[in-house]
């Protein structure tokens, strides 16, 4: 252990840690764009420079600190003379050439330059000289667009593609102020299935998402805590929509209920500060059309209806087998269990398979089951035997779908069917009954993930009128059983 | 005679380059004695007891440099003498791979040896032709005399030199970039810590020595630190190769005993400025050293210490004479247009600093300055002061700042009248022009 | 590139092991010679040869000069205007140049014989004004030895 002082205040550190490193686990607080703590060290931003006290044989000096291995004794001043003199002169030439687009950049509201420029330098531009131009609205990928005058060059990016997502598929092209981020010509950036990280790594706007392109102004929105559904890591995420104050006026609830755009929620037992872009599309997985209406036998019906012709046929089957989803939360696999377990021979389906094209497995984050809660599931019931036939009785005269994922087809032909579906599919209308359900967004409740993480995720948005809870579906459906037993 | 020779010391013929006219002179005797009779820490204290300074600006010792290598650490250790020669107005060091090419070879033996290296390297600027065939040819014509890639004289030691050629960068010639170079990719310079003799080509301990230091090494181990040391000053010990270009009479390369008078080697050993002009300023060592009026030169002797108590440098000894009547406006102009070119763009200081630089000094130039211009050249100096990842940043700031304080005149006349005060004059040549009566100094 | 190999392997033995990326630069040069400019399919071929990412190579194309991705005149004329040669006549120079050949710095001729350009300091300030020539250095370079220089090269 070595001991320092920041600021005055006595620090214990360990042999090989940097200033960075040490101050930032010591809560003091020195400005970094380049810098990341799982990033290697470029030290190219110099916005990090921080002063040295001399010691009486030696003067003081100032050096970058996230490149800087502490010694013992040093004492670090953070925020001395010097320093501010130092942060001002870098940030106005970060700014030199920055264009300012403020008034209509994604990033105004979260951009680290804003933040640095009113905190550590707030004047005005002191050069008469044109700014440098470059490539404005460069297509990096389908999915990122790129800046290059807004580019500081920090080359986060570029590190990452490196080191975290191992694709190799950025680099800095030419050099001195004509340098500019680039893509491998051979398009491997577009085959990165973690290239979005890169936006949130952007300390300005210069990579941002082509989705999210100019939608909403990000104090607009809000962040909730959310899990990706994606496969079975459970990667968490916050998922942004907009605020109640900030709704837009519009007839369509659906306008204010929108996943504007899915972020990393950092979590070092599960997904670091990374996701995949399957993660960034969640829109895509939610916002597909949804059941909003019960059926029976595909004839439109109302709730109360419906739930008693399934309780009829619950009570009535002799051999009822029920496929749980792997979507299901750990709560709603409680109450199933609870009500409905001992009624029912369950097993756990897959309910969503990779997609064509959809990488299924890495060294970073992604694993090969698509589906967020198979652990959770797989707690309480067996798999879903390889060969279904197996899983049906010759004499299996009902069956429960819980979750997407299996088709008419694939169901015992003389066997009644009772679905609970969130989303609409062909598949509704062959049920002899059919429940909606409300999706992950519409509730709070936990996974549990391939490593045994369990995890939390929020209510983002209110359920669409006529929609219930699959929790409080099983407890309607069980209702008689539950008389029959007290 | 600009004082004793200690590497200059034979004349240059056709094929006074072979290897068959170096062993002639005594060539690969040395290498010889070393591995025969010395221990590799052995040669490190003879280096470092000559007072040995290092030839490629910086002048740092040799020795302390070397002596940072942990012999026996279990791991490769790397050489690389450095060829790249970009700073404007140096070419010394294509005199010793054009004509002592084996000098290079032999001392990088011997530098080996002291290091515990097994392979070294010769980084050459990609634009250098006929030093690139010399240094290769002589490389070859050791190879094959069993010089190279084999064990000398029945010993344990043996040594691979890999002649590698850069592809036109300024930035190559800082010893991190060179390395970065050197691993094939973009010569980006490196912050420190760690050193290069911690943590260098491919994370390995490594030595970057320019060419000149590394041809000084065989003479060193030959004739002994003592015998070095009896040459030039105490402080500066030895001989400097200074180029000489620009309005002198006679441009080339010069070995210089340092100690040397400065004025009396410019107008006596040089031949004086061109076309019997007077002399307006020198710049002594490269063009990152700040620029030193004739007055200035007139007390100072060609070493580190009596420059630098001019507040200048000696640096690489790349020697720029200027006359009178040249505008100081487009010199300066010619500077920081290179520095933007040659800027490798990682950090924020250089990276927008050096454009900013070339872009006032422009605006001054075609007549859109205005008088705080000149201060905020200064202040961009200032912010690229030790706040940089290389030199680069700081030695731009020098050259800026060291022409502003002794010409800031010729920037306010240009930024007031719209013109130069020397008609953007650079060249010296012919007596068709006359000099502005305001323009003569004393 | 593969008639280049053989060439490239014995390159690769005076290395140590473990250099390959360090082949980049000098293999990229070879290429150069052999095809006068460095085509996507060589860049394709040296990643998979050398086993670096193509990145890599891209970047370095880019930030070195003498480097190219497309073909040029068949006389590379590169005057350096840095100081000494400045002080020396090469504004001069690389005017005279423009002037006899009818084009710009950073032009070719028409006719594909002479690409002209400006370079930085080439390291023979002593013989002010120098032109490189290709691989060559022509120095001393005042107006009269360029037109002898011009019809030579030129037949």
């Amino acid at each position: 252990m070595v001991e320092i002082f920041i600021d005055g205040d006595r620090v214990e550190a360990e042999d090989g840690q940097t200033v960075m490193q040490v101050a930032r686990a010591s809560g003091h607080v020195i400005p970094f764009f380049c810098w990341h703590p799982a990033l290697s060290v470029p030290g190219n931003c110099r916005v990090c420079m921080v002063e040295i006290e001399g010691d009486g044989t030696a003067a003081g000096w100032l050096d970058i600190a996230c490149n800087m291995p502490v010694a013992k004794g040093m004492r670090v001043l953070t925020d001395s003379p010097r320093v501010r003199v130092r942060r001002k002169q870098v940030l106005e030439l970060q700014t030199l050439n920055h264009p300012v687009d403020c008034g209509v950049c994604d990033k105004a509201g979260e951009c680290t330059l804003q933040d640095y420029h009113y905190q550590y330098n707030g004047a005005p531009s002191v050069s008469r000289d044109a700014k440098v131009r470059a490539t404005k609205h460069f297509p990096l990928s389908e999915r990122i667009v790129l800046d290059n005058e807004r580019c500081i060059l920090c080359s986060r990016c570029v590190r990452f593609t490196r080191e975290i997502s191992k694709s190799d598929s950025l680099g800095i092209q030419n050099r001195g102020d004509h340098s500019l981020v680039r893509a491998v010509e051979d398009g491997s950036f577009e085959r990165d299935p973690y290239s979005d990280n890169v936006i949130d790594l952007c300390p300005v706007g210069a990579l941002l998402s082509r989705s999210f392109l100019h939608k909403a102004r990000v104090w607009y929105l809000e962040p909730t805590a959310s899990i990706c559904p994606g496969c079975e890591r459970g990667c968490t995420v916050d998922v942004w929509h907009r605020k109640t104050a900030w709704k837009l006026n519009k007839l369509d609830p659906a306008a204010n209920a929108r996943i504007d755009r899915v972020t990393p929620l950092e979590n070092p037992a599960v997904n670091g500060p990374w996701i995949c872009n399957k993660g960034r599309d969640l829109a895509q997985i939610f916002e597909r059309p949804r059941a909003l209406v019960p059926l029976l036998n595909g004839r439109q019906a109302q709730l109360d209806e419906a739930v008693d012709e399934a309780r009829l046929l619950i009570a009535a089957a002799r051999r009822p087998v029920a496929l749980v989803s792997s979507w299901g939360s750990n709560e709603e696999l409680a109450a199933f269990d609870r009500v409905l377990g001992a009624r029912f021979a369950s097993f756990v389906k897959t309910d969503w398979l990779p997609v064509p094209g959809e990488r299924i497995e890495d060294d970073l984050l992604i694993k090969p089951d698509k589906n967020p809660n198979r652990a959770g599931a797989r707690k309480l019931y067996p798999a879903l035997p390889a060969d279904e036939r197996d899983a049906f009785p010759a004499d299996c005269d009902l069956v429960l779908v819980w979750g997407e994922g299996c088709r008419g087809d694939q169901l015992p032909a003389g066997a009644k069917i009772v679905r609970l579906d969130a989303w609409l599919h062909a598949e509704n209308d062959r049920a002899d009954v059919f429940l909606p359900i409300s999706a992950q967004t519409e509730r709070s409740g936990h996974y549990t993930n391939f490593a045994g993480v369990v995890s939390r995720f929020d209510a983002c948005f209110a359920k669409p009128a006529g929609v219930a809870d699959a929790e409080a579906l099983f407890a309607a459906l069980a209702l008689p059983l539950l008389v029959e037993a007290t | 005679m600009t004082g004793r020779k200690l590497l200059m010391t034979f004349p240059v013929t056709a094929d006074s380059h072979t290897l068959a006219a170096y062993r002639a002179r005594g060539g690969y005797a040395t290498i010889g004695k070393v591995v025969r009779e010395m221990r590799p820490e052995q040669v490190t204290k003879e280096v470092a007891a000559s007072g040995l300074l290092g030839h490629g600006g910086a002048a740092f010792p040799a020795g302390r440099k070397w002596g940072v290598i942990k012999l026996n650490d279990e791991q490769p250790h790397y050489l690389c003498a450095n060829a790249d020669e970009g700073e404007p107005g140096t070419f010394k060091d294509r005199w010793i791979l054009e004509n002592a090419p084996h000098l290079l070879v032999e001392s990088m033996l011997i530098a080996a040896f002291a290091l515990q290296v097994r392979h070294a390297f010769v980084y050459i600027r990609g634009e250098f032709d006929l030093p690139h065939r010399r240094i290769a040819g002589a490389v070859e014509e050791a190879y094959a005399a069993g010089l190279l890639g084999a064990p000398i004289d029945g010993s344990a030691f043996a040594c691979d030199i890999v002649v590698y050629r850069g592809a036109g960068s300024y930035v190559c010639g800082e010893a991190s970039g060179l390395l970065t170079s050197l691993e094939g990719k973009k010569g980006y310079p490196r912050n420190r810590p760690p050193r290069l003799t911690v943590r260098g080509l491919y994370q390995r301990p490594t030595v970057v020595n320019n060419v000149e230091t590394l041809a000084n090494i065989t003479g060193i181990v030959r004739d002994g630190a003592e015998a070095f040391r009896r040459v030039g000053t105490a402080k500066s010990p030895g001989t400097q190769l200074i180029s000489i270009s620009g309005h002198v009479q006679r441009p080339g390369v010069y070995e210089v005993e340092y100690g040397y008078p400065f004025a009396r080697f410019i107008h006596e050993d040089c031949g004086g400025v061109l076309a019997g002009r007077k002399l307006k300023c020198v710049i002594p060592g490269g063009i990152s050293t700040k620029v030193l009026t004739a007055a200035e030169i007139e007390p100072l002797t060609l070493d580190h210490a009596s420059v630098a108590s001019a507040g200048s440098g000696l640096g690489s000894g790349g020697m720029i004479v200027v006359a009178e009547g040249t505008c100081m406006v487009r010199l300066l102009q010619v500077l920081v247009r290179f520095y933007h070119h040659e800027s490798c763009g990682q950090c924020t200081p250089c990276r927008e600093g050096m454009g900013w630089l070339h872009r006032i000094v422009d605006r001054i130039v075609a007549g859109d300055g205005q008088l705080d211009d000149i201060e905020r050249l200064i202040a961009i100096s200032e912010a690229n002061d030790g706040t940089t990842i290389c030199g680069m940043g700081d030695a731009a700031g020098y050259a800026t700042v060291g022409i502003l304080a002794k010409y800031r005149d010729e920037f306010e006349h240009w930024i007031v009248h719209g013109r130069s005060r020397c008609e953007g004059r650079l060249e010296a040549v012919g007596a068709e022009w006359t000099i502005p009566e305001a323009e003569l100094h004393g | 590139m593969k008639h280049l190999l053989a060439e490239f392997e014995r390159m690769r033995r005076r290395f140590p092991p473990g250099f390959e990326s360090s082949l980049v630069l000098p293999c990229l040069r070879r290429i150069q010679e052999d095809r006068g400019w460095v085509a996507d399919a060589d860049i394709d071929a040296l990643a998979a040869y050398l086993d670096v990412p193509r990145i890599q190579i891209e970047e370095v194309l880019s930030f070195y000069t003498q480097f190219r991705r497309a073909p040029i005149g068949r006389w590379h004329l590169q005057a350096c205007r840095n100081v000494s040669c400045s002080m020396r006549g090469a504004e001069g120079v690389i005017e005279h140049l423009g002037e006899r050949l009818g084009i710009a710095p950073g032009e070719t001729t028409p006719d594909g014989n002479f690409t002209l350009s400006t370079c930085e300091c080439l390291g023979s300030c002593g013989t002010a004004p120098v032109v490189m020539v290709n691989e060559t250095y022509h120095e001393n370079m005042a107006p009269e030895r360029l037109d002898a220089l011009i019809e030579r090269l030129s037949t």
